[in-house]
């Protein structure tokens, strides 16, 4: 029971931040129809960033208890980057898919050199702070609260997005502009304006995930190209552009990774994949997702 | 009714409009024939051992076009292809014995096929981004299988690829770098003028036409008696062959079969290769592949940081002129027979 | 007398998408000869039935049989195989290829040699006979050599049916082959396609069309819907003399300008 707890607790603090990753992904791709190669990237990047504001904070006093609150916020900072992306990928929105991919693939190579020459090749790491908040017994299980306090913040942001998207004003405005640009523009919608807001909020999101994962992960130049992988498993299962589904296939996936770890430790990618594969064959739009294939 | 897959790149002359047969087209291609034999008499043998990558990949990337330019998908994924081609020569080096290339060529042709062709009846349903994401998914699980399964595989390390004969010639009195500028560059260049020519037949041939019809309207080909899975997949299996023998090349020129073959961002480098030399335009992919493998040579020598370099012309490209090399050329070109 | 060979007959055709009826018992034949236009105000279902008539869509519910034969289950390739090919309303053709080579799409098929990897397909005969008899048919032969995407609309158009016709199909239904061409070439356009029609040995043709003139010159019979229904099927002369039908039909028509 305790392992199982165990497994869980860490398959479900996976989950939190690779959903925001994927949520990021899914909000750039349900108003602008773009899949983001450099997501991942986007999620190193916020791992950095928060590597050095722990260190930074620290260094400066702030106590060690408010270390999540210094994640979030360097991972929201950082998220800021994704206005001048936006402003360079608005230059090929009239370009074919295949050419805004590329162009996605290509701030995959500035971007991860640029964390490179910034942050150097070898992973980084904050200090142990994980469990500076203490743990609490779930289960049977100790659980740093840390890792409660994170799955916390996902479901929260989940629910809030999810709600921001279906009542209000603002957010049914942006899903019409999903679904119909022109006919968006023409009821005086401002599209430009909320593509930008749009891919920077996915911006911040996929950084504020990476941010929140580094107590537990260095931050390493792998991190970016590795999860694009997951992330994809997360989209095509979930289905493209739904938040319901980020959020589910997202435990799906981390709960079979954690599975096939601790069972057969050579089938975890293949296992994800066989379920990936299984769901495409059978609803190519995704559990979630709308006809979209 | 909705007609997706890929619409055109403004201005770009389509792959299909060829013109009327003249002589200078043979010419050049003779020219370009002749330049390529006498490489190792011509040039520095740095350079020649370059061009041997570039072949390889010139190969890979007739294949990868196929499915791009003439049929509208586009794989995040070529690199599994040139991973087992690359690894077919290392499992044969395993087995021992004097290898052949010969050999090594034909079992990596007949995986890639074995591959390929189930891969294509699960991912050939799908168009656009799917396609992308899918193909890019089954590169990468290729890789986590040559990474998990060390054993076999030699995981990060890789496995050797041992020098093969050619057509049963051992040339055991020259040194590696002798047999790699000297025989088999031109073994390659015969590899690359049969690729050539096979691939110019095909898009020229009837399936190319109904590839290209279901590249342009996937609907209305139906209903001309298009089957427009079954013409992407049939691509799909072509450039998984191409993509082989590529890596099969590969494999013996580095003396390595290396797992970072698979990885999506390798993957990533042959669709920057076909977008930097023009992917409608036949020769274009070719131009890529020569273009892309000088510049990084170049780059990497300036600095550690040419991913970077590479990604600012990867953008510069999508955004200002994505018909690549091969298509702005035809543009001038064009515009100066006009006036 | 036998009773004109029935080309395509649909019995109780039905279709639903999802919640919604776009078609509701709908009966109709097409005969040896006829030329059966199709009317009706947007919405009425009539590409819906085209679709569900060429393999596209199945039908919730009744039955098409084309040349004797069920085509329950088969897709659009096994028909245009069998001889049934359609034009169609929103018109993109082959963007990127050449007239020439677009007009080979359907010969390919005609002749079969779809899986022919290595030959060169402007140096083959056949096809290039097909691609010059249609192109002479419809007027398309100065522009063989343009793109397609280059075309003016109204030589699109044509160009779209013309490729149907590579096919030599037996029956071939056409969906609003004149929208958006101007009144003044509406005629002409008609005429080049009966022309060709007659040429290629058509057997039967289905028209989908709002321009009341072209329905009234051409038809041998009109069936109006509306709603998802059938609500009349008559020659013309029955069709324009009933007051019941016309106001029921033109009322609600919006006039293709």
């Amino acid at each position: 029971m305790e392992a199982l707890t165990g497994i869980l607790m860490a398959s479900l603090f996976h989950a939190a931040t690779l959903f925001l990753l994927t949520a990021g992904l899914q909000l750039t791709f349900g108003v602008m129809r773009v899949v983001n190669l450099a997501c991942g990237t986007l999620f190193a990047l916020g791992a950095y960033a928060g590597v050095s504001a722990v260190h930074w904070a620290l260094s400066r006093g702030v106590p060690v208890e408010l270390f999540p609150l210094v994640l979030l916020l360097a991972g929201i900072m950082v998220g800021l980057i994704g206005i001048p992306l936006e402003r360079l990928l608005r230059t090929a929105y009239k370009r074919p898919e295949a050419f805004q991919l590329l162009l996605t693939f290509a701030l995959v190579l500035i971007l991860q050199d640029g964390l490179r020459l910034i942050w150097g090749a070898d992973p980084q790491q904050t200090p142990n702070v994980a469990t500076a908040l203490g743990s609490v017994t779930v289960f049977g299980t100790v659980v740093a609260s840390y890792t409660l306090i994170v799955i916390g913040l996902a479901i929260a942001i989940a629910v809030g997005l999810g709600g921001f998207l279906e009542r209000t004003q603002a957010g049914k405005i942006l899903r019409a502009t999903a679904e119909n640009r022109e006919a968006s523009a023409a009821m005086g919608v401002n599209v430009p304006r909320t593509y930008m807001l749009v891919f920077t909020i996915g911006t911040m999101l996929s950084t504020a995930g990476g941010a929140l994962i580094v107590p537990t992960s260095a931050a390493s130049l792998q991190m970016g190209v590795e999860l694009v992988v997951e992330a994809f498993a997360v989209v095509v299962i979930g289905g493209l552009g739904s938040m319901k589904g980020a959020a589910f296939a997202a435990v799906l996936v981390c709960l079979i990774r954690s599975v096939a770890l601790s069972t057969f430790p050579e089938m975890e990618i293949l296992a994800i994949y066989i379920v990936v594969v299984a769901v495409l064959m059978a609803r190519p739009s995704g559990l979630f997702g709308k006809r979209y294939a | 009714m909705k007609n997706p897959t890929m619409p055109a790149v403004e201005h770009a002359l389509p792959a299909t409009t060829r013109p009327p047969r003249k002589a200078w087209p043979v010419v050049l291609h003779v020219c370009a024939l002749g330049l390529l034999l006498a490489g190792p008499y011509a040039l520095d043998p740095f350079y020649v051992s370059l061009a041997i990558p570039f072949m390889a990949y010139a190969i890979v990337l007739l294949g990868f076009n196929l499915l791009f330019g003439y049929g509208g998908l586009l794989s995040f994924g070529a690199g599994l292809f040139v991973a087992i081609g690359a690894y077919c020569c290392a499992a044969l080096t395993r087995l021992g014995g004097g290898v052949a290339f010969e050999g090594m060529l034909s079992v990596a042709i007949l995986t890639a096929i074995a591959i390929a062709v189930p891969l294509a009846v699960v991912t050939c349903r799908f168009t656009g981004i799917f396609f992308g994401m899918l193909t890019l998914s089954f590169g990468m699980l290729f890789h986590s299988f040559l990474m998990k399964f060390y054993i076999i595989t030699g995981g990060e390390t890789g496995l050797l690829v041992a020098q093969p004969t050619l057509l049963g010639m051992k040339f055991a009195q020259m040194d590696r770098m002798q047999f790699l500028t000297g025989p088999f560059y031109f073994y390659c260049t015969v590899l690359l003028t049969v690729a050539y020519l096979a691939m110019r037949k095909i898009v020229d041939s009837p399936y190319g036409l109904h590839l290209m019809a279901s590249r342009d309207n996937d609907v209305k080909a139906t209903y001309l008696g298009v089957r427009v899975q079954r013409v992407r997949a049939v691509a799909f299996v072509i450039a998984a062959v191409y993509g082989s023998v590529g890596g099969a090349i590969l494999g013996v020129n580095t003396g390595l079969a290396d797992p970072e073959l698979a990885y999506w961002t390798h993957s990533g480098h042959i669709v920057f290769m076909a977008v930097l030399g023009g992917y409608q335009e036949f020769v274009g992919p070719i131009v890529g592949a020569l273009v892309f493998t000088l510049l990084q040579d170049q780059l990497q020598s300036w600095t550690q940081y040419w991913r970077l370099w590479m990604g600012v012309v990867l953008a510069v490209i999508v955004v200002a002129a994505p018909g690549g090399l091969a298509g702005t050329a035809r543009k001038l070109f064009d515009r100066s027979s006009k006036s | 007398m036998t009773a004109p060979q029935q080309l395509l007959l649909a019995r109780g055709v039905t279709h639903c998408y999802g919640g919604f009826r776009a078609l509701s018992n709908v009966d109709l034949s097409l005969a040896q000869g006829e030329l059966v236009s199709v009317v009706g105000p947007n919405g009425a279902g009539k590409t819906t039935l085209v679709h569900t008539l060429t393999g596209y869509l199945r039908p919730t519910h009744g039955s098409v049989e084309f040349l004797g034969r069920s085509i329950a289950g088969e897709d659009a390739v096994v028909l245009t195989a069998r001889g049934l090919a359609r034009s169609f309303q929103l018109v993109n053709v082959f963007p990127e290829l050449t007239v020439q080579a677009a007009l080979s799409v359907g010969a390919v098929s005609h002749l079969k040699i779809g899986n022919r990897l290595v030959s060169a397909i402007d140096r083959n005969q056949k096809v290039q006979e097909i691609v010059i008899q249609i192109a002479e048919a419809f007027g398309l032969v100065e522009v063989l050599e343009k793109t397609c995407n280059l075309l003016p609309h109204g030589k699109r158009k044509l160009l779209d049916v013309a490729c149907a016709f590579t096919l030599h199909p037996r029956v071939i239904l056409l969906d609003e082959p004149t929208a958006g061409v101007s009144s003044a070439d509406k005629h002409s356009v008609m005429e080049t396609l009966l022309a060709a029609a007659q040429r290629m040995g058509i057997g039967a043709i289905l028209l989908i069309e709002h321009d009341m003139d072209l329905v009234r010159r051409y038809s041998s019979r009109i069936v109006a819907m509306r709603g998802g229904e059938k609500i009349a099927d008559m020659p013309p002369d029955e069709f324009f003399s009933s007051d019941e039908v016309l106001g029921v039909v033109l009322g609600k028509q919006v006039q293709q300008s």
